[in-house]
């Protein structure tokens, strides 16, 4: 068998990764060095660097509590797109009359964007009276279609026999995606709690329309009233930007095997 | 599973984990920096005034300015003692500048001083070279 060099492809992927991370870079410097973004020539290393722009960031606006509730509206968020998504993934799984039907109703949902949809997602919230609530903020996040693909996929490749040996000890469906299906899908899971993470985390129009007093705000919300606050704060900014990426850059970091696992299972067959 | 499985207790596999440490290590991080910023948080602010010659000059008046919003604004006035050091016990902001003058010996620029939080505890080590008065 012959043995092609393996530098070109890892040039290849140096060079691609030093594209991707060259934004991220420019972000960190200049939260430590406030250079204005249009300097000519740029300064590769950051001139005098400090961290007193996060100290800025920290006392301009109540970013403690903003972070409070963003962490709370995304552990809401991933703990329902789990429960859930696990619980549509497993029907999909399984044969019923009108399930191609379903598929093709979730396929064609994919394609409606939320901007369609915010102003019935605002009254039935409404009704609901979870207006301004962290409910009520996560709510519309609760059930994702792609994660509850990614789920799908993933149970597809448990061999039917491990579900009829499970059926044949008296587990109830409900038991079943529980104690088999579960630990077998733990990429699966990492792809849906990184995913719905990312998505909650980010989310800037939903809370715009819903919350009504200050206390409610998350992160994206604050990032926006602190622009509107202060106009001169180049590496405040930056560093506003960085305290909110890096939750989830961490947990990327943490959970990335997991993930990369979770969105190529079923991809390949064998 | 491996022998070592079967040996460590249920609660190793659940908290001796990234997952977990990761967590746990920067909630650690943070209270020992909130525990630092609570002990350190009385307002003072120390510093030297000298002339150009480097002679402690008593008497002169030093002006504490904190950063309010977009701009700074006055939040006390001291005066130095007979060493030439001076002592601010009210500082209430992180982002702060200070100046001293007097008469006939002159006057020192506006300094910006930065704090990593609120109050913090200070002692500005380069003096107030008073200059320009005579």
């Amino acid at each position: 068998m012959r043995h092609y060099p393996r530098w070109p492809i890892h040039l290849i992927l140096l060079v691609a990764s030093f594209i991707m991370l060259v934004p991220f870079y420019w972000v960190l410097k200049t939260s430590v060095s406030g250079e204005n973004i249009f300097t000519y020539p740029p300064n590769i290393i950051p001139r005098n660097p400090h961290l007193f722009y996060y100290v800025d960031v920290w006392y301009a606006i109540p970013f403690a509590r903003y972070f409070l509730n963003s962490v709370i509206v995304s552990v809401l968020t991933i703990a329902a797109n789990v429960i859930f998504n696990a619980m549509a993934g497993y029907a999909l799984t399984r044969g019923f009359r009108g399930k191609n039907l379903v598929l093709m109703l979730f396929l064609s949902c994919m394609m409606v964007p939320f901007q369609a949809t915010i102003i019935p997602a605002y009254l039935i919230t409404g009704k609901l009276g979870l207006l301004d609530s962290y409910l009520g903020l996560a709510l519309p996040q609760f059930s994702t279609i792609i994660c509850i693909f990614v789920f799908k996929a993933s149970f597809d490749a448990v061999p039917k026999s491990l579900i009829d040996a499970a059926k044949i000890d008296g587990l109830s469906e409900w038991r079943i995606i529980w104690k088999v299906m579960m630990p077998l899908a733990k990429s699966a899971m990492a792809t849906n709690i990184i995913l719905s993470f990312i998505w909650s985390w980010n989310n800037f129009l939903w809370p715009l329309i819903m919350t009504r007093s200050a206390d409610m705000q998350t992160l994206p919300l604050g990032l926006s009233r602190f622009l509107s606050y202060q106009e001169d704060t180049t590496g405040a900014l930056y560093a506003f930007c960085v305290m909110v990426l890096a939750p989830g850059i961490l947990l990327f970091l943490l959970a990335q095997k997991e993930f990369i696992q979770g969105l190529t299972s079923g991809a390949t067959k064998g | 599973m491996d022998d070592e499985d079967y040996q460590s207790p249920p609660w190793r596999k659940w908290l001796v984990n990234r997952f977990v440490m990761t967590p746990l290590i920067i909630l650690l991080i943070a209270g020992a920096w909130d525990l630092y910023a609570n002990t350190h948080n009385s307002g003072l602010v120390e510093g030297t005034v000298v002339d150009a010659a480097g002679n402690p000059v008593a008497g002169a008046d030093v002006t504490l300015w904190t950063f309010n919003f977009t701009t700074f604004s006055e939040k006390g006035r001291t005066t130095s003692g007979p060493d030439g050091r001076f002592t601010f016990t009210d500082n209430p902001s992180h982002h702060i500048q200070v100046s001293a003058t007097k008469p006939g010996v002159g006057s020192s620029q506006r300094r910006p001083i930065r704090l990593f939080f609120q109050s913090q505890d200070t002692r500005i080590q380069e003096p107030f070279v008073l200059s320009g008065g005579a």
